[in-house]
Parts: C-alpha cells; sequence; structure tokens
C-alpha cells in the first residue's frame, strides 16, 4: 500500500520529468533531422484545400483525420518542418499521462509510471513523436479507446460510453489499423462478457453500427476513386523476421541489421522470462488478457493478411500495439520477486536507452532519409546543364522540399506530376528510351536511389554499363548519389564543366 | 471427552485443487504441440543427422507427455458416488521407523481422534528392524494412548514388509496408511471411507500435504511439484480410474491387497506398483481432491535428494520390469496412464540431452538443423508459452518457477536412477528424513555447476571462432536460460538460512 501510494504521490512528479525529457530530446536531438519522405508527403497533401486533401488521401492508404488537423495546424502556426513535427510531438506527449492512467486504472500506479517511462524513453515512440506523420495521434487515440474501454468493465461509469465513442470516431478516421482495437475490444467482450454492465451488448452494437455509419461514406468515396498505383513504397511480403523485429522496434528502436539480428536472436530469453513469471498464485487477470490480445491480435491479423491478400505489414502501421506492449511488460514484471523486478526494470529502461542513443546519433540507423543533405550536395554541384534524376519517383517530394539549384529534376520511370494519375510503373524494356530522353543533351546524371520498388538496381547497373560513373556518395542507409557523365565533348574534356567553373 | 488432539492447525493450502482448464486450449495446444513436432521434424532441413536425431527422440518423448498430460486433466471434475453411511470397521497403520517419538505421537494422537464408528489404531513399529534407537518408544507412546504397537522382530521387504506383517495380525476389512508424519483430519474417515459403498473400489488415496512448505527453499520446491501432482494429474486419474496409490494418506479395502500378495516388497516404490497391480485385476479406486492429512516434507536437501532418487529408481524400475503395456487386465487408458507416470522420470535424460544442444555448436559449431533462428521461434514459443498457460490454469496457478526449476534440474538424480537400473545395482529403502539435516549439499548440483561453466567457455570459444553472430546470440540464450533454471537447485543445495530445529544425519548419505 506504500508503495502504491508512493507512486500516486510522486507521479506528477515523474511524468512531468518524463514530458520534459521528450521535450528535451526532441529540441536538441530528433528536430534537426532532415525532412523524410513520409513527412515529404504529409506536407504536400495537407498543402491543398481540404476537399483536395480529401481526394489525395481516398487515393492514398490513410484515412484523413490527421491530415486535417495538419492542415489547420500550419494555417495557423505555419509550415515548417519544425511545426508539423511539434504537432506529433504534443500527441505523442499527451500520451505519456494518457498510458499512466490507463496503467494505473488496468493494473497499479507503478505499472502506470513505468508503461509511462517506457513510452518516454522509447526510441520508436520519439522517433515517430517527432515525425509529421498520423502514427503518435494514433498511439494516443489507442491509449484513450483501451482507457474508456477498461473503464466500462471495471467501473461500469456510464459517462465512459460516451468518451469511448468519441475517440473511437476520431480512431478510425486516423488509421485503418485502428479498427484492430476495436476487434480486440469485441473479443475481450465476447471472452470476459461477465465483466461488463448489463446493457454493455446493447451499446456496443449501437456504437458499431454508428461508426459504420460513419464510416461508410469514406469507404465509398475511396472505392469511387480507386487508389493510386505506385504513389507510396511497395511493401515486401513479411516472413518471421518482421514479427521480431517488429518488437525488436518496439523496444530498440530501428538498429543497424547487425545488431537488430542479435538483439532477436535473443530470443529463448523470453522463455526465460515466461517461466520467471511462474509464481504462486500470481493469476493471469482479464486486463492482462486484454493486453495480451491487444498485442497478439493485430500482429498477427496483419501477418496473417499480408501473406494471404496484401502486404501491409509495417512496424509503424503496429505502433497501436505498443501501449500494450508497455503496460504487459510491466505487469509481467510485477509479478517478479522485488529485486529481481527493480533489476530487469533497469536493464529494460536502459537498453531503451541505449538503443535510443544509437538511433538518434549513429548514421548507420535504417530509418533515416538524409535528403536534406543529399540536396545541398546537389545544390553545390548540380550544374544548369546537368539532370537530377529521383528514383523511385515519389521521393521527389523530400528532395524538392530542400533543393534549390538550377539543375533539372526528373524521375525514373518518367512521371509527369501535372497530368492527372498514377505513377508509371516501372518496364525494364522502356529504361533505354527512358534514359535516352532524360540524357538529352545533359552533361552529367546525377542519379539519387532510395526507396528501392525493386528496380533500383536495374537501374544502376544500367546507368553502371552505358555511362561512365564518376561519383557515388551514399547519404543514408539506402539513400545513395550515383553520378554519371553522359557527354564527351571537347568543352567538357577540357576540364571546364560547369561544376569546375562553379567552383 | 475431552479430544486427545487439541493443536490447532492452520486451513491447509488448498489452492491447488481448484483447477479448471478451458477445453478449447487443450485443443489448441493439442494442434500446436502436433504442429510443432511436425515443423521441426519434417520441414527443417536436416544439418547433424545425430544432434537431430536425438533432438527429435526428445521431443517425442516431451510431446508424448504433453499430450498425455492433456488426455489427464481433460476432466478434472468426475466424482465417483459415495455413500456417508458406510461404516466398516477399519484398522489404521501408522508406519514407523524410527521417526522421533512426538512426531509420531502428534501423529497417533490425531488418528485416534478421527470421527468414525469403528474402528482401532496401530502403530507398526519397524524400529526394531532398522536398528534404530528409539523403537522401544513407539510401544510406550501406544501403551500410553490405548493403541496396538506392532513390532516387527523379522527384516524385510521396508515399509512394504512392515505392512505386509501388520496385515497378518489384524482383521478389519479395510485398512489406512498414515506415515508417521502425517496428521490425519478429523474427518479424514468420513470423506474417504464412504466411497467403498461401491464394493469395486479397492482403495481411495487423498493429497500428500506438505504442512511445513514454507519453512525453506527445498519445502517449497519439493511442495509446489507435489502441487502439480495431487492437483490436476490425480483429479484426472480419477476419470481414468487409474490413480496412483501413495502409500500414505490412503484407505484400501484388505481383500485386494491380499489378492496381489500386499504391498509389493521387491520395488522401492511399493506403493505405486502395488496399485498397478490391483488395478489389473479389474478394481477400481478413488482420489478424494481435499486435504485430510498434513505431512512433513524433507526439510534438507540431502533428504529431498534420496527421497527423489528412491521415487525416480521405483518408476524407472516400473518401466523396465513391471511395464504396464504389456500388463495384461489393465484398460488402455490405465496403461498409458501407469506408462506416463512412471517415464516421467526419464525427463531428466532428455533434459540434459537438449540442454547439451548448444554446447554441441559451441565446440563444433554442429547444428542439429539448417533453419532461421526466427522461424524456429515463431513455432517455438506458441508451443511453449500455452503449454505453460495450460499447466497455470490446471493448477489454479500453483505451478511455481521453482517447481519447475527442481524438475527441470533434477536431470543428474534421473541419470542416477537409470545407471542403477541399468547396471542392475541394488536399491534401498531409505525412509525420508522428519528433521532437517544440516550440511553443505552443493556437491549434489556441481553437474549444473559443470554445465554453467562449460557454458562460459563454449560462449567464449564460438565467439572467438564465429564473432556474435545469430547462431551464437542463440546459443547463448539457451545456455542462460539453462543455467537460470538451475539456480534454485543450486541454491537449495547450499546450507539452508531458515531458523529451523536441525540435527545429525538420521541415516547415512547414498553412494553418489
Amino acid at each position: 500500500m506504500e508503495i502504491r501510494s508512493a507512486y500516486q504521490r510522486y507521479s506528477t512528479l515523474i511524468l512531468s520529468g518524463l514530458i520534459v525529457f521528450v521535450i528535451l530530446l526532441s529540441l536538441f536531438v530528433f528536430s534537426h533531422q532532415s525532412l523524410r519522405l513520409d513527412e515529404s508527403q504529409s506536407l504536400w497533401q495537407t498543402s491543398h484545400t481540404p476537399t483536395k486533401i480529401l481526394n489525395i488521401i481516398a487515393q492514398d492508404v490513410h484515412v484523413p483525420f490527421y491530415h486535417f488537423i495538419l492542415h489547420f495546424w500550419q494555417l495557423f502556426l505555419g509550415n515548417s518542418v519544425l511545426t508539423g513535427r511539434i504537432l506529433s510531438l504534443i500527441f505523442f506527449i499527451l500520451s505519456i499521462p494518457a498510458i499512466y492512467f490507463l496503467g494505473k486504472r488496468t493494473f497499479s500506479p507503478s505499472i502506470g509510471i513505468l508503461g509511462a517511462t517506457l513510452l518516454a524513453v522509447s526510441p520508436f515512440m520519439n522517433w515517430y513523436g517527432n515525425e509529421i506523420r498520423m502514427y503518435s495521434l494514433m498511439t494516443l487515440l489507442t491509449i484513450l479507446s483501451q482507457y474508456f474501454f477498461t473503464m466500462i468493465f471495471k467501473t461500469h461509469d456510464r459517462d465512459a460510453w460516451v468518451g469511448y465513442f468519441i475517440v473511437n470516431v476520431f480512431g478510425i478516421f486516423t488509421h485503418y489499423f485502428f479498427f484492430f482495437v476495436l476487434v480486440v475490444q469485441a473479443i475481450f467482450y465476447l471472452m470476459y462478457r461477465r465483466l461488463f454492465p448489463a446493457k454493455a451488448l446493447r451499446r456496443f452494437i449501437i456504437i458499431a453500427v454508428v461508426l459504420f455509419l460513419i464510416f461508410t461514406p469514406w469507404l465509398l468515396y475511396v472505392h469511387s476513386l480507386g487508389s493510386a498505383s505506385n504513389e507510396t513504397p511497395q511493401l515486401a511480403a513479411p516472413n518471421s523476421i518482421n514479427i521480431f523485429n517488429t518488437f525488436s522496434q518496439f523496444l530498440f528502436g530501428f538498429q543497424n541489421d547487425h545488431l537488430n539480428t542479435i538483439l532477436v536472436s535473443l530470443w529463448p530469453l523470453t522463455v526465460l522470462l515466461g517461466f520467471l513469471a511462474l509464481r504462486e498464485n500470481k493469476k493471469v487477470s482479464p486486463e492482462a488478457v486484454y493486453m495480451l490480445l491487444s498485442i497478439l491480435v493485430p500482429v498477427a491479423a496483419a501477418f496473417v493478411v499480408s501473406i494471404t491478400l496484401v502486404p501491409l505489414f509495417v512496424s509503424r502501421y503496429l505502433i497501436l500495439t505498443i501501449p500494450s506492449v508497455y503496460l504487459f511488460i510491466g505487469w509481467i514484471l510485477s509479478t517478479y520477486p522485488e529485486a529481481l523486478r527493480k533489476i530487469l526494470t533497469a536493464l529494460l529502461v536502459f537498453s531503451m536507452l541505449a538503443g535510443l542513443a544509437v538511433e538518434a546519433y549513429s548514421p548507420s540507423a535504417p530509418v533515416k532519409e538524409d535528403y536534406r543533405d543529399a540536396a545541398a550536395y546537389l545544390e553545390q554541384n548540380a550544374a544548369p546543364q546537368d539532370v537530377i534524376i529521383l528514383s523511385a519517383p515519389f521521393t521527389v517530394y523530400p528532395v524538392e522540399y530542400y533543393y534549390r539549384g538550377p539543375a533539372e529534376i526528373e524521375t525514373l520511370p518518367l512521371w509527369n506530376r501535372y497530368v492527372t494519375g498514377p505513377i508509371p510503373g516501372f518496364d525494364e524494356t522502356k529504361l533505354p528510351d527512358e534514359v535516352a530522353t532524360l540524357k538529352g543533351s545533359h552533361e552529367k546524371a546525377y542519379v539519387l536511389l532510395s526507396y528501392d520498388q525493386g528496380y533500383e538496381e536495374k537501374i544502376r547497373i544500367y546507368m553502371d554499363t552505358h555511362f561512365e560513373r564518376i561519383d557515388m556518395k551514399t547519404f543514408s542507409p539506402g539513400l545513395t548519389l550515383y553520378t554519371y557523365r553522359l557527354r564527351y565533348d571537347p568543352y567538357v574534356l577540357s576540364g571546364k564543366t560547369a561544376t569546375s567553373t562553379k567552383k | 471427552m475431552t479430544p486427545l488432539y487439541t493443536k490447532t492447525l492452520l486451513p491447509p493450502k488448498d489452492e491447488f485443487l481448484l483447477n479448471r482448464t478451458p477445453r478449447f486450449l487443450l485443443v489448441v495446444n493439442i494442434f500446436i504441440s502436433i504442429f510443432y513436432f511436425i515443423v521441426i521434424a519434417f520441414w527443417f532441413k536436416i544439418s547433424n543427422p545425430y544432434l537431430f536425431g536425438v533432438l527429435i527422440v526428445g521431443q517425442i518423448f516431451f510431446t508424448w507427455q504433453g499430450l498425455m498430460y492433456i488426455h489427464t486433466i481433460w476432466n478434472t471434475s468426475y466424482m465417483p458416488e459415495s455413500d456417508p453411511r458406510f461404516a466398516e470397521p477399519v484398522d489404521i497403520y501408522i508406519t514407523v521407523a524410527g521417526e522421533p517419538a512426538e512426531i509420531v505421537e502428534e501423529t497417533l494422537q490425531a488418528a485416534l481422534d478421527m470421527e468414525y464408528p469403528n474402528f482401532r489404531v496401530f502403530i507398526l513399529n519397524d524400529g526394531f528392524v532398522a536398528k534404530k534407537s528409539n523403537w522401544q518408544d513407539m510401544e510406550m507412546l501406544a501403551r500410553q494412548y490405548g493403541a496396538t504397537c506392532i513390532t516387527r522382530r523379522t527384516p524385510g521387504g521396508a515399509k512394504a514388509g512392515n505392512i505386509n506383517n501388520a496385515l497378518r495380525e489384524t482383521k478389519a476389512p479395510f485398512v489406512v496408511i498414515f506415515d508417521a508424519d502425517h496428521i490425519p483430519h478429523r474427518d479424514f474417515l468420513k470423506k474417504t471411507m464412504c466411497y467403498f459403498a461401491d464394493k469395486k473400489v479397492a482403495f481411495v488415496q487423498s493429497p500428500q500435504y506438505y504442512k511445513n512448505f514454507s519453512v525453506n527453499e527445498v519445502t517449497g520446491g519439493s511442495w509446489e511439484q507435489q502441487e502439480l501432482f495431487f492437483g490436476a494429474i490425480l483429479k484426472g486419474k480419477n476419470r481414468l480410474n487409474a490413480v496412483t496409490m501413495c502409500g500414505t494418506n490412503m484407505a484400501i479395502r484388505r481383500a485386494p491387497l491380499e489378492a496381489v500378495g500386499g504391498m509389493c516388497d521387491t520395488n522401492i516404490a511399493e506403493d505405486f506398483v502395488t496399485g498397478l497391480m490391483i488395478h489389473q485385476n479389474g478394481w477400481k479406486s478413488v482420489y478424494v481432491p481435499e486435504v485430510l492429512a498434513e505431512g512433513l516434507a524433507p526439510e534438507d536437501f540431502l533428504s529431498y535428494y534420496k527421497q527423489q532418487l528412491r521415487w525416480a529408481r521405483g518408476s524407472l524400475e516400473v518401466l523396465f520390469k513391471y511395464n504396464p503395456i504389456f500388463k495384461r487386465g489393465l484398460t488402455w487408458g490405465q496403461k498409458m496412464q501407469y506408462l506416463a507416470s512412471a517415464s516421467y522420470y526419464l525427463t531428466g535424460l532428455f533434459v540434459i540431452v537438449n540442454a547439451i544442444v548448444p554446447l554441441v555448436f559451441f565446440f563444433t559449431g554442429a547444428v542439429p538443423f539448417v533453419v532461421s533462428t526466427m522461424a524456429l521461434a515463431i513455432i517455438f514459443l506458441p508451443y511453449m508459452f500455452l503449454t505453460l498457460y495450460i499447466v497455470q490454469l490446471s493448477t489454479n496457478f500453483t505451478y511455481t518457477f521453482r517447481a519447475l526449476a527442481f524438475s527441470m534440474s533434477s536431470w543428474p538424480i534421473h541419470l542416477l536412477a537409470l545407471y542403477q537400473l541399468l547396471t542392475f545395482q541394488k536399491s534401498g529403502f531409505a525412509i525420508t528424513s522428519k528433521r532437517a539435516v544440516s550440511g553443505n549439499f552443493v556437491r549434489f548440483a556441481i553437474p549444473h555447476i559443470i554445465y554453467f561453466t562449460i557454458g562460459i567457455i563454449g560462449v567464449i570459444f564460438a565467439l572467438h571462432r564465429d564473432g556474435l553472430t545469430a547462431s551464437v546470440a542463440t546459443n547463448s540464450s539457451w545456455i542462460i536460460l539453462n543455467s537460470m533454471i538451475f539456480i534454485p537447485f543450486i541454491r537449495a543445495a547450499m546450507p539452508q538460512r531458515e531458523n529451523y530445529p536441525v540435527e545429525s544425519p538420521l541415516v547415512t548419505a547414498p553412494n553418489i
């Protein structure tokens, strides 16, 4: 009881400290990072009128709630990268007390505090809490939905239904994966009907019907437009490694391949953690089952759908499981003897902080996209008589955001953005013609390859075998610039190139 | 009349008897277990055929044990009919072989105080043949309380011989057996004898509860292992008419016992074999899932070790000499149940085989199959965690890490028992000490310490050879896992720090 009250007494202080930590980290580390592809798309998408935003998002793989918020946020505060990131940061910061209250209501104040701590030091959350995307909002809404749902079956509070409904309306328009939150809640209700108030089933059905009615027009609208192909990165079908990578990223962030491989290879230790949780009369409570379902159902469903229907297994889409992962870990640790619990908690927090530091400062962190440096390099080196070729085509958004140089920017496959319609797909037989078109009378080609869509290597080999490669530079993992000489006329050979003149 | 036995007992810890397991989870576990086995046996590409072979044999054993467990706990609520009016005469046997008089006195008092219309209490005194200095104390004790002491003068057959001797000197159609330290509750007879109204019931067993479970690591570990057996397993065996006879806290009909020649005195697990032979003759057995008597767990590691060795030796003897599969008169359900119980003591063999596989990799680079460690994880983890959860549900969350650790760390005991059996070494019946024996028994944990040491050397060796690869990381994790599991066993073998009376060993340590 004393421990419980101590956690409650100091909860404000601890939560404030965690929030300050997150803000400082954002201010000194994450806000200085280059704009990434997804972020540039968010900025581009939300720079339109609300009707146009609806139109663009309907052809994308997302739902529009976050984009509307971002649109109006930018109207008032400007459309810089920083202001966009601050919006995500606000949702992330709000998630910290939210998960505390969820953990406190579901398990205990100490588990709430641990959940909040893990969320605040999470390399994964800090990454997406500073990205101009909907993921931190999705996390916040997931926590709130779980909070109200827990209120419904733990306190039978009638007001909880109102909050539950409102949060879920916003949730389903934030990300399609939010439906997994509702699916898990439905499964839990079927398993533990006895815990719910008498009229719960009727209310759940009413809410489900209303949500369906609200969401149906959007689905019809999306269907009427059809999706825009090649607008976004293609996803590969996942395998078992992706599942473990996802959990590894949730705990230790984005690490280089070797470190990540080692981390996931330690999986037998999870068996040990399970064994250690075998304690007399430490029962698996319904709340723990709910958290476990909230982890397993979305991951399993996304995996199965990805290998059977369409690949959509992306760790960031599964961010909705993170609150449950952290609270479930907190619950598991709470079953251990005190000394072991303290040691393992400290070890976990320390490991996550180490992962956060490596993710923040290591240039080999796999999710880094240094388009800013690439654009600066191009601005410095590419002359008006050169051409910049980007592949995949949609990477034009982040490059254009930064690039202010004189060279012409083109894409491979060729894509005229000012003509309505999808991005043309890659066709190897058309590659020679397309490259010939791009070559024109340019002197050098700066081929910036990133977001491999399965044809990056073909482009590189074609360019390597038809032109002289004179330079290569990697800015971040998967973001490489190849420079080719396209012409050999006397003017160029004399060495008085535009670049050298510029220098 | 003032009750003789007035000591207030704390309410027994009986959560282990309140179990439930949803059948759909059992079905899922069956599928996952079989799926896991099929995948590792047929799907993965074999690398080293010898390692693969031993791993598969081990997995066949574990899968079979797992499926048998599910078969056992499929229905744990079955109870046969009883008649509370049943009141046939009963002889109560308290088996003694040199236990301290005060311990026997408590049991005697409680036995005399039982509520039942027609019973006599006998102290079965084996102190004389066991050459115990206090054997005459038992006769004095019996006289003091108006009970009868049967002191055996002709040795042979250990506890079984003691009981058989008493059978010849007593007449009641039913006998009840208590070990010297097992204090019966007043309602023991009322709650067990009523099942003999069915004339086909030969014996009624109740839990062997250890009231001293909280004294130290040894008693705790012993009891937590017992909870699984006396909870889910015996409750399930009730349905299959395959209840294991446990030698204490049980009531037996004289006729079927005499029909099999009394308690079997050619096996150190005399109760187990006697129960099997009675079942062979078509008799029924009943398990009463209620704590009706309270005894003492071994309080020191030496006693625990010897008890486990005796059980292992006796059970393996059943496997090799009285294999239930070839016994006529048993149903297939009974054969499987006896086989599963007896073969439990082969677990150690497969535990150590599995534990050695990472060491083989460290020093030779050999692996059983070529597979991504993640692919193995994706099928192993659901299998493992679901099995654990089912064990937890079926024991009402009383199965502990310590119980698991004690079971898995008992591999040297199981191997020793197997070795003794295969080399035809003579086995002796050693009574489990009722008092803690002081000392440092860490020598019993030397195999575990050696494993841990070789593991560390192996990790260093493999790191030097391969660098930090996924295989090295995974196999190192297995070493950590195994070593952590051995820790409670090692700790229990070290000198205990409890405030509990200890005395010099009552019996000499076995030659191991």
